[in-house]
C-alpha cells in the first residue's frame, strides 16, 4: 500500500486508529480544536493529540447549545463530541483563537464526560515583547496540568525529542510541497490534503515515517490525468476532500495552500532554545498567523503572497466557512493583491454540507475565464 | 456552418440554431421532470423550423445548470461564459451582464471580446430569481402578467426586508393584512428582487453599458426598478432569455 492510500486510510478510520493506539501503547489520547494548541507539549506527555474534526453531515444535535451564527466547522465539531464519536478521549485542548470554536470547546466540556480538559489562554496582543513571556507561563500551567493528570513528569528530554519529531514532521511535509512547485505534478491537492489532515490524527512517528516512504515514492510518481490550471486555496478550516477531488476533477490542480488544515498548522518549526517552553511559545506567537490572531502585522497577506508566486499560482480560490468573519474581512484585500498581479480569483462560502451543482458551475466558469488568461 | 446552442435551464429548455452568422431558428420547451426529453424535442423544433436537418447541424455546444443533462451536445460550456459570448455578439459595447434566470441570477463583467473579467451568482436562496416573482403572485392571487402590470402602477413604497423567498412570502402576508394596495404590494416584490440582484452585481464593477438577460428580462416592472437601483440605464437585447443559448451556439461555431 502507498503512503498516500495509508494517508486515506487513516482518514476513514480515524477513531480506529486513536484506541488502536491507545490499546497498543497504553497512553492518553487528547483531543485538540485549533491549530494553536502545541502538540509538542502533549505528545511529550506521551499522549496522541487528535485534532478533532467533523464529518461534513448534516446534523441536528448542536442547536441547543450552539447559536445560528457560529461558523458550521465548530457547529459540525460539536456535533461528533454530542454523538460520542469521539468517547474514547481522555482529554481536550483549547487555544484563544476565535469565539466560535470555543463555543465548541466550552460545550463539549460541560455536556460531553471528558476526564481531563485544558484551555490555554493565547495572548492577543502578539506583536508586545510580552506575549512570548506569557504564553511561555500558559504553557506551563498546561505542562503542569497534564503531569497532574497523567502522574508523569515531563522532563527536558522528553520535550526535546518531542520537539525535534515534530520539527521533522514538518520539514517532510515542506519537502513534499516542493514537489508541488514542479511543471510536472507528482501528487495532486486532495492527496497534499490528505497526508496534512493525517498527520494532525496520527502519532507523529508513524507519520514521519509514512512521509518518508511518501518521498521516495514522488520522483517516480505522476498524476494520470493534465495538472491543468495551477490553484491555490485559500482560507479557514477545509478538510472537505470530496469537495477538493471534485474541484480538481474540473480541470485543475490545488499546488499550494494556505489553511489550517494545510500548510498554515506545519510551516513554522520551533527553533530549540534552552529554554524549551520559550521555544515553544516563540514558535506559536510568530508562526503563519490565523486571521482570528493576526492583529498589526500584515504578515498573513505577505506570506501569500510569497506562496502565490513561489508556486506559480495561476488562479486563487478564496473560501471561508460560514459567519468567519476574520477570514472574511481578509477576502477583499487578497483579491485585490491577486488582482494587481492578473491573478484571478473565485470566492466561495462553506457551510456544513455545500451545494455541489452550483459550487461546480461557479468553478467551471472560473475556470474558463482563467484558462483563457493562461492557456 | 451550421450550429446550435442549447441552454438546460431550471425553468425552460432554450435552443438557437445558427447558421453563417445569423439566428435561423428559436425554440423553448418547459424542462419538466426529463430534462434529456424536452431538450431533444426543443432542438427537434427549431431545427424544424430552420428548416434544415439535423445532420445539417455540425456542433451542438450545451449550457446552463442541467448542461449535463444534455448528454447528445458535443460539448458544454457555462452558462457564464456562454451569457458574455451571446451579448457581446448582439451589442459589444456591454460590459456588464445582469442574467436573472428561473432559479438563478448572476452578474458578469466582460471586456469589448466578450472574454468574461469576473462573475458573481446569487447562493441557496431563490429571492432574486424569476421563481421568487411566480410565488409572491401566488400569494397575490394573481398572474404574473397582472402583477406586472399593476407594480407600474403603483404609487407607494411598501417595505420588503426579507433576503429569502419563504420569509418574504409571509412579510406580502402581513402587508396584505395591513391592507396595503396591491399594486404596491407587487411593486415591493419586484423593488425587492431588484434590491438583491443589485447588491449582488456590485460585488464585481458596474460599468457601461449594462444589459439585462435572462426571462425575467421580459418583466417590465423588474426592468424598471433595475434600472433605479443599478443607477444606469440596461439595454434589454432582443430575445432575453435565448441569449445563453445563443453563446452556445456561437461557441460551438468558433
Amino acid at each position: 500500500m502507498s503512503a498516500i492510500e495509508k494517508f486515506e486510510e487513516i482518514l476513514e478510520n480515524r477513531h480506529q486508529y486513536a484506541k488502536d493506539w491507545k490499546q497498543r501503547t497504553g497512553g492518553k489520547v487528547t483531543g485538540w480544536l485549533c491549530t494553536y494548541v502545541p502538540v509538542e507539549l502533549l505528545y511529550a506527555a506521551g499522549m496522541l493529540p487528535v485534532r478533532i474534526l467533523g464529518t461534513h453531515e448534516v446534523q441536528d444535535v448542536t442547536d441547543r447549545y450552539l447559536f445560528p451564527t457560529v461558523c458550521p466547522f465548530s457547529r459540525d465539531a460539536l456535533a461528533q463530541g454530542l454523538k460520542g464519536r469521539y468517547d474514547y478521549l481522555d482529554g481536550l485542548t483549547m487555544s484563544r483563537t476565535c469565539s466560535h470554536v470555543q463555543g465548541t470547546f466550552d460545550n463539549w466540556r460541560n455536556y460531553v464526560p471528558i476526564p481531563f480538559s485544558h484551555y490555554i489562554w493565547l495572548p492577543c496582543h502578539r506583536e508586545s515583547p510580552r506575549a512570548v513571556p506569557c504564553l511561555r507561563g500558559e504553557l506551563l500551567d498546561l505542562k503542569q496540568a497534564i503531569e497532574k493528570f497523567t502522574g508523569v513528569t515531563v522532563s527536558d528530554e522528553d520535550l526535546d525529542k518531542a520537539i525535534e519529531l515534530y520539527n521533522t514532521n514538518r520539514r517532510l511535509m515542506r519537502q513534499v510541497y516542493e514537489f508541488r512547485k514542479s511543471d510536472d505534478l507528482p501528487i495532486t491537492g486532495a492527496e497534499a490534503m490528505e497526508m496534512v489532515v493525517a498527520s494532525q490524527l496520527m502519532d507523529v512517528v508513524e507519520h514521519n515515517k509514512l512521509l518518508e516512504d511518501l518521498l521516495a515514492e514522488l520522483p517516480n510518481r505522476k498524476l494520470d490525468r493534465e495538472a491543468g490550471l495551477r490553484l491555490m486555496m485559500i482560507g479557514s478550516e477545509m478538510d472537505d476532500i470530496v469537495f477538493v477531488r471534485m474541484l480538481e476533477e474540473l480541470g485543475c490542480t490545488v499546488v499550494i495552500d494556505e489553511h489550517c488544515t494545510g500548510s498554515r498548522y506545519f510551516w513554522d518549526d520551533v527553533i530549540p532554545e534552552e529554554d524549551r517552553l520559550g521555544a515553544i511559545a516563540r514558535r506559536y506567537i510568530t508562526r503563519w498567523p490565523c486571521p482570528a490572531v493576526s492583529s498589526e502585522f500584515n504578515d498573513r497577506g505577505d506570506r501569500i503572497m510569497q506562496h502565490a508566486k513561489d508556486w506559480d499560482t495561476q488562479g486563487v480560490l478564496l473560501y471561508q466557512q460560514k459567519f468567519c468573519d476574520p477570514h472574511e474581512f481578509d477576502i477583499p484585500s487578497l483579491a485585490q493583491n491577486f488582482k494587481e498581479l492578473d491573478i484571478p480569483t473565485l470566492v466561495l462560502e462553506f457551510d456544513v454540507t455545500i451545494p455541489f451543482g452550483q459550487f461546480r458551475t461557479r468553478i467551471e466558469a472560473f475556470l474558463e475565464m482563467a484558462e483563457l488568461e493562461v492557456f | 456552418m451550421i450550429t446550435a446552442g442549447v441552454d438546460m435551464g431550471a425553468q425552460s429548455v432554450k435552443v438557437v440554431i445558427l447558421g453563417d452568422g445569423k439566428v435561423l431558428a428559436r425554440s423553448l420547451v418547459p424542462t419538466g421532470f426529463e430534462p434529456l426529453e424536452a431538450a431533444k424535442t426543443a432542438l427537434d423544433e427549431a431545427i424544424k423550423s430552420a428548416g434544415v436537418s439535423r445532420d445539417d447541424v455540425k456542433r451542438v455546444v450545451a449550457t446552463g445548470a442541467g448542461r449535463k443533462s444534455a448528454t447528445f451536445a458535443d460539448s458544454s460550456l457555462t452558462e457564464v461564459t456562454a451569457d458574455a459570448k451571446g451579448v457581446n455578439w448582439l451589442q459589444p459595447s456591454v460590459r456588464t451582464i445582469v442574467d436573472i434566470g428561473a432559479e438563478e441570477a448572476r452578474g458578469i463583467s466582460c471586456d469589448a471580446q466578450g472574454k468574461v473579467l469576473d462573475f458573481a451568482k446569487n447562493d441557496k436562496c431563490a429571492a432574486g430569481s424569476g421563481a421568487f416573482v411566480e410565488s409572491m403572485a401566488r400569494a397575490l392571487e394573481i398572474k404574473v402578467p397582472e402583477m406586472i402590470e399593476l407594480s407600474l402602477k403603483s404609487t407607494k413604497d411598501a417595505p420588503i426586508n426579507a433576503t429569502c423567498a419563504v420569509f418574504a412570502e409571509s412579510e406580502v402576508v402581513s402587508l396584505i393584512h395591513s391592507k396595503v394596495e396591491k399594486a404596491d404590494i407587487a411593486h415591493a416584490v419586484h423593488d425587492a428582487i431588484a434590491s438583491r440582484v443589485a447588491s449582488m452585481v456590485r460585488r464585481i464593477p458596474v460599468e457601461n453599458d449594462v444589459a439585462l438577460i435572462g426571462g425575467v428580462a421580459n418583466n417590465a416592472a423588474i426592468v424598471d426598478v433595475m434600472k433605479k437601483h443599478l443607477e444606469v440605464d440596461v439595454v434589454i437585447p432582443e430575445n432575453p432569455q435565448f441569449v445563453s443559448a445563443l453563446g452556445a451556439a456561437l461557441s460551438a461555431a468558433a
